[in-house]
């Protein structure tokens, strides 16, 4: 049990140093959950709709969900540390020297080679749930393509919010 | 401890933890919502303060909205503040997703719920892409950048380099561009 949270805590830790906000942390965790057998990567999918449909922070929510399942109310608790120990630590230390923080460029010069990463890594990670939730049994399912289709429009050019698209999409779900 | 600056410790705490019911959309609706009563309301922050304090909890690691509330805690009311701050920002989620994940666990092989989840795990490649075409703008100021996003993407994809290695080697890339940029300038 306690090496159970352990691994939990160093596990969102990791998630937590290395992203810099929102859908950047989805790639990361699924990493860590899918590799630790935590989850199943049709279970990241699930936790990131969920994710999406209730307020807070994306990274917060997958650390008390997979903490929540992993090890109950305790590991829910340790994953959320883990995950806001960036926080804790870095960002305090940017509050305390916060005019320095503001015009560091090494800090700019980070963003610059972090972003285009994180990016590729979202991309890499668009890949492998695609193939859980577009693929069943090995053939692709037209029916989840179309779902995914009418998704997008509505996102891109219809700027329906995502909330709104996933409460339609769990519709289609049921008729389909 | 002062009174004066328990009461302000207090108010940080009790904000987050009310304005946190309420954000979905990622941090920005939150930010929206401190515009609305800090600086436009109580006028104890300007708007520069608090672009800055966003611009700062953006470019660290972590979740940026943690950032914030702890960078805006700080400065209300010192360490505890920030401390505080982010306690209220992170219980309302919390509760939430306990209530949740307890609620997915019981029901989310019964048929109904399954075939909801088809529907839903089919919109979320199109959500996380739409959100990836929103970074674009600013990721890709020099053309090496697109080397990286590509570079990084196949690393992960084809060759399962962790994600924490790739991120890594995008921090240590951009710090070496930066060195060349300041080096030529």
């Amino acid at each position: 049990m306690i090496r159970t949270l352990f691994q939990l805590f160093w596990s969102f830790c990791q998630i937590g140093y290395t992203s810099f906000g929102g859908m950047s942390m989805v790639p990361l965790i699924n990493d860590e959950m899918v590799s630790h057998g935590w989850m199943t990567a049709s279970e990241v999918s699930d936790i990131v709709a969920i994710a999406e449909m209730t307020p807070g922070p994306i990274g917060l929510n997958c650390a008390t969900f997979a903490g929540m399942r992993v090890a109950g109310i305790l590991g829910s608790l340790i994953s959320a540390l883990g995950v806001l120990m960036p926080t804790f630590t870095i960002c305090a230390v940017a509050a305390v020297f916060f005019q320095k923080f503001k015009d560091s460029r090494i800090l700019k010069n980070i963003m610059v080679g972090v972003r285009p990463a994180a990016l590729g890594i979202i991309f890499a990670v668009m890949i492998t749930l695609s193939r859980t939730n577009y693929l069943v049994a090995g053939a692709v399912s037209f029916k989840a393509v179309a779902v995914g289709l009418i998704a997008f429009f509505l996102l891109t050019k219809g700027k329906w919010s995502v909330p709104k698209v996933l409460i339609l999409s769990a519709f289609l779900g049921l008729l389909i | 401890m002062r009174k004066e600056k328990r009461i302000k410790v207090w108010e940080v705490f009790s904000y987050f933890f009310h304005i946190s019911w309420f954000t979905f959309g990622g941090g920005w609706s939150i930010v929206a919502q401190m515009q609305k009563d800090y600086v436009d309301g109580k006028k104890e922050l300007t708007t520069e303060e608090l672009l800055d304090i966003v611009s700062v909890g953006r470019s660290l690691p972590g979740t940026m909205i943690g950032n914030v509330a702890f960078l805006f805690g700080y400065r209300q009311a010192g360490l505890l503040g920030g401390l505080l701050a982010v306690a209220g920002m992170v219980l309302p989620p919390m509760l939430i997703l306990s209530v949740l994940t307890f609620c997915y666990t019981a029901f989310k092989d019964t048929v109904w719920v399954a075939k909801m989840l088809t529907g839903v795990r089919a919109a979320v490649v199109p959500i996380i892409l739409a959100a990836a075409l929103k970074l674009r703008d600013g990721a890709f100021p020099e053309k090496i950048c697109y080397v990286l996003c590509i570079g990084g993407c196949i690393l992960n994809a084809v060759f399962g380099i962790n994600c924490v290695l790739v991120i890594l080697l995008g921090v240590a890339a951009g710090l070496i561009m930066g060195r060349f940029r300041e080096a030529e300038a």
